[in-house]
């Protein structure tokens, strides 16, 4: 009987009674024949696999990681709370050494959900990475994490949350922006001013495939994993570079996803998208599982698998390679202060327009951090949804110095006596506590 | 009236159960190497006091086929298995005549690559010239098309004596379960047959006309005659006796813990509202899983002959068995002794068990009566702490809808009910750790037996349907038919207890008191390229294990 290198504990929940629409990619059928691919298996008859259910995030654990307007029961639904459960769960396997990997193999997916949530953008509304983060480092005080998104889009939202958080090392690996949804994650977006370096984005050409994906990972992500050496590391696992996704255009196999996995070694993996539901998910999920466990995947393969049909054009090689060499260079000595915004005193300015296309929400947002030097610092937004009244948001970061947290405070009274808020919400990190205040 | 036999490890029990109650019963110590010999040995006792013509059935549980894969004295299998890509099948490998046939069937039952048939040809040759002859054949995913496994019978069936196949059990998933499942069907096929016929044989010998039925792991009853082509499906049967037991006598309504603690181990079975939990998979023999639905029972090596230890300065009991108890003539002093010392047991030689006790005691400056008190409470502090890590992980197992996680019912027992031989010597001590009432009922000694004599059949029957393919399939009964576009939920849960029922009558099982409930049943809209193509429909029913009603009453006691 097969045994596993390294125990894994899969907390696998499919949503059965849960879609967006009947049609919808994320709908009821998604990981139904990932389920008959795992069973039919038998993974969880291998020695060291286990599977479990997910727990179920509340409001203070979202509070953590989202500004939510109006309020979290408004925008959320039970569903989301279960897929973010599941992702803490997943961490809590690992961190209680229960099981020494952890994947969350869970629906809906949440890396586009933005450090503010008015509604639901890209299939997301709570990015569970994001609530699993704050919950490794309030629950079990965690400082460095590393989250490798290898989902086919930007991840744009948790790049959001992390943007002014030098202890997070966000990197994503994606097709290119111009070429699909969100459109976001270039090279030049690195990081707030107090965390420039902590974001990095390798853009990859539609078309690519193992070989791309492996040379990134090789001369990119992990050099730059060793250079920040992050206590925890993260994958936020989407499935949808494979060849046959049906909302993407990459080329990449269930060989290379098990490869990937293999070599990255993340402690955690989350599942993000992935839409090719018949043709993809089962396979890549199943190497996956296999991989972070340590078990040999090479039996692995789609009915379907031609390497011709993955094997990338000398084009797109040798872009891939002379990026890389750019990218590490750009990562590890960037510049000084973010292509976009403004130094306005103490305070580093940016406007940010979001779209929130699966609920067709504009919001506008005026963001600001503290340029303290000391700490990752104070972050303030103003943000208006549409045409509802504008909100204030105060986030006092995990560390901050007390000079911010004593700025974060003033803030937030200024902006409540102010009457230019209808709604204001504080987070205190350093003194636990969350307001949320109607004016 | 009903005649029941348990033949378990240590002793094989025997019970006539009556309308107006328990009439008689029987004990005898099991021949291991002679199972048969036990069985008429007890029948023998009983039979003439009944009156053989007025015995209608005969139920037997029995632990040959566990045995005879337990201890490798089976026959050697010619398998084949069609896997395609996953997981490597060579984990799956049993013997020396296993080989894997190139093909493959995906998820839905679509086949995604041929199957080699020179491939499958070459392997049953070099079976037939190795002198094999019973098979298993096994596909990946045939409970969604048989094709391939019915094709491999074709090659084979010409030169076997016995051919099974994988999706005759199930229509469960589990690939590798499926593998070892048809593996000891057929490795055991033979042995349970010849054992069949001489069990038909006694009983005719002694007159009794009585239909036989085999008890199942999952605390139901098949007929003697399906039992010939499942034999694997005998196997792990006893502890589920003793649940269908504390069913029979007791009327439990909550949820429950059972502990049937016997000479070697405890067996641990929890019931939720009443009913027994099944374990969702299958039955585990020989560390290798298996498709063979059964009772959620955990076992633990806690006896009555558990040899007590004292390793640095803690007292422990079990999980060795070092010989009988000091008080039957054994050489290492058992928990049975220790329960002689303290007086809650009063068995064989108890100035035995004080000399061993007292011996024991000395080597680690202490006295007999309390190494015997801690030895009691160390058995009982492991039993309880098993219960708990069995109740916790039932309320962990996983759910797949919100409904469900957020409504899930959870077990939390309120009675603990107690029975095997040390039931009554121990029910003290329990009582003191369990913060649940502990009961143990009158038949305690014989419920085993009681529970394998009320038992009724089971069945159950996984209908998998595909609308855009066109296809309803229910393996285990051996069911494939066309349906429509149109084929909706409602129409395959009917069709799925219409079939299970069409089965009972096929294998002459009449029962008035069977009831085909519905355990699942979900219908998923298949989508592509934004457009609805179909259904995929998953139901599954069962025929619930339980306890003949009628004789119920007769044999139920005040609990």
């Amino acid at each position: 009987m097969l045994k596993a290198r390294n125990s894994l504990g899969v907390v696998f929940f499919p949503a059965f009674d849960w879609a967006i629409s009947p049609t919808h990619p994320e709908r009821q059928e998604r990981l139904l024949y990932t389920q008959d691919q795992l069973r039919e298996e038998g993974l969880f008859d291998v020695a060291g696999i286990r599977e479990y259910k997910p727990d179920l995030a509340r409001v203070p654990d979202v509070d953590l990681a989202h500004f939510t307007f109006p309020d979290v029961e408004h925008v959320v639904t039970s569903s989301h709370l279960i897929s973010a459960g599941g992702a803490m769960r997943a961490a809590r396997l690992v961190m209680e050494r229960e099981a020494e990997r952890a994947f969350a193999l869970v629906r809906p997916p949440g890396h586009h959900a933005m450090s503010v949530v008015h509604g639901t953008r890209g299939f997301c509304t709570i990015n569970i990475e994001a609530v699993m983060v704050e919950y490794l480092r309030e629950r079990y005080g965690v400082r460095r994490i590393a989250i490798v998104d290898t989902d086919c889009h930007h991840g744009d939202g948790t790049q959001d949350i992390y943007w002014h958080d030098p202890d997070v090392l966000f990197i994503s690996m994606h097709q290119d922006g111009r070429t699909i949804y969100p459109g976001t994650g270039f090279p030049y977006e690195l990081g707030g001013p107090t965390a420039m370096g902590a974001t990095c984005n390798i853009p990859l050409l539609p078309g690519t495939g193992d070989q791309g994906f492996l040379h990134m990972l090789d001369h990119v992500i992990m050099p730059l994993l060793e250079r920040f050496k992050p206590e925890i590391v993260i994958n936020s696992a989407g499935q949808d570079n494979h060849f046959s996704d049906p909302i993407t255009n990459m080329a990449f196999s269930a060989q290379g996803y098990a490869e990937l996995t293999r070599r990255l070694g993340a402690q955690i993996a989350v599942l993000e998208g992935g839409y090719s539901i018949q043709g993809a998910l089962p396979y890549v999920n199943l190497g996956i599982c296999l991989a972070m466990a340590g078990v040999d995947t090479s039996n692995v393969r789609e009915p379907d698998f031609d390497p011709e049909r993955v094997k990338q054009e000398k084009r797109i090689t040798e872009y891939t390679e002379s990026l890389a060499d750019q990218l590490l260079e750009y990562f590890t000595s960037p510049p000084a202060l973010p292509k976009h915004g403004r130094v306005e005193g103490e305070w580093f300015v940016r406007d940010k327009e979001i779209h929130y296309d699966t609920d067709s929400i504009f919001e506008r947002q005026l963001e600001k951090v503290r340029m303290c030097g000391e700490c990752g610092g104070t972050v303030v937004i103003e943000s208006r949804a549409g045409s509802d009244p504008v909100c204030l948001a105060v986030r006092i970061p995990v560390g901050a110095c007390p000079e911010c947290a004593k700025k974060g405070h003033e803030v937030f009274e200024l902006g409540q006596r102010s009457r230019n808020y209808r709604r204001a919400m504080l987070v205190d990190r350093p003194g636990k506590s969350v307001k949320r205040v109607l004016i | 009236m009903l005649l029941g036999i348990d033949v378990g490890g240590t002793h094989t029990d025997a019970v006539l159960v009556g309308a107006e109650g328990l009439l008689a019963w029987a004990k005898a110590k099991t021949n291991r190497t002679d199972l048969l010999s036990s069985i008429r040995e007890v029948l023998g006792r009983i039979v003439p006091e009944a009156g053989a013509g007025r015995i209608s059935r005969l139920n037997l549980s029995t632990t040959l086929s566990t045995n005879a894969i337990v201890e490798g004295l089976v026959e050697p299998v010619g398998i084949f298995v069609a896997s395609g890509p996953g997981i490597d099948p060579l984990a799956y490998s049993i013997g020396e005549h296993y080989r894997v046939i190139p093909g493959c069937t995906d998820h839905r039952g679509r086949i995604t690559s041929h199957l080699d048939l020179a491939a499958a040809r070459e392997h049953a040759g070099a079976c037939r010239r190795a002198g094999v002859s019973v098979y298993a054949c096994v596909g990946k995913f045939s409970p969604r098309n048989t094709d391939f496994e019915e094709t491999l019978k074709e090659v084979v069936h010409p030169q076997a004596d016995f051919v099974t196949l994988g999706h005759e059990f199930s229509g469960q998933l589990g690939f590798g379960r499926r593998v070892h499942t048809a593996a000891f069907n057929a490795a055991v096929w033979r042995v349970f047959n010849r054992f069949a016929d001489a069990v038909q044989r006694c009983a005719v010998g002694l007159g009794m006309s009585a239909r036989v039925n085999i008890l199942k792991a999952d605390g139901g009853t098949m007929p003697l005659s399906m039992s010939r082509m499942f034999p694997v499906e005998s196997i792990l049967s006893g502890p589920a006796a003793s649940v269908m037991g504390i069913m029979a006598v007791c009327d439990i309504q909550e949820d429950s813990v059972i502990l049937d603690i016997g000479g070697t181990t405890t067996d641990i079975a929890l019931f939720a509202d009443g009913a027994p939990l099944t374990s969702p998979e299958g039955a585990v023999i020989s560390g290798r899983p298996t498709l063979v639905r059964a009772l959620k029972t955990r076992s633990i090596g806690i006896g009555g002959d558990s040899a007590i230890s004292v390793v640095d300065g803690q007292v422990r009991v079990g999980p060795r068995r070092l010989g009988p108890a000091m008080c039957e003539g054994g050489q290492t002093p058992t928990l049975t002794d220790a329960l002689n010392v303290l007086g809650a047991a009063d068995l064989g030689d108890t100035v035995a068990s004080r000399r061993g006790l007292g011996e024991l005691a000395a080597k680690h400056n202490t006295d007999g009566p309390t190494l015997a008190q801690d030895a009691a409470l160390a058995a009982v502090t492991s039993i309880r702490a098993a219960v708990i890590d069995l109740t916790r992980s039932v309320n962990d197992r996983p759910v797949y809808t919100i409904y469900e996680l957020l409504e899930g019912k959870r077990v939390t027992p309120k009675r603990v009910y107690v029975m095997g031989g040390p039931a009554r010597a121990m029910s003290g001590l329990l009582a003191e750790v369990f913060p649940e009432e502990v009961f143990v009922p009158e038949s305690y000694a014989v419920a085993n037996a009681i529970g394998a004599a009320l038992s009724r059949p089971t069945l159950s029957a996984e209908l998998f349907a595909d609308t855009q393919r066109g296809r309803m399939l229910i393996p285990g009964l051996d069911v494939e038919e066309s349906v429509g576009g149109d084929y909706k939920l409602e129409q395959a849960e009917a069709d799925a207890a219409r079939h299970l029922r069409g089965y009972l009558e096929h294998l002459r099982i009449p029962d008035p008191d069977t009831l085909v409930e519905t355990v699942e049943a979900q219908s998923f809209n298949m989508v592509e390229d934004d457009m609805l193509v179909g259904r995929s429909i998953r139901v599954k029913c069962q025929i619930r294990p339980g306890v003949l009603q009628g004789y119920r009453k007769a044999v139920g006691c005040r609990c």
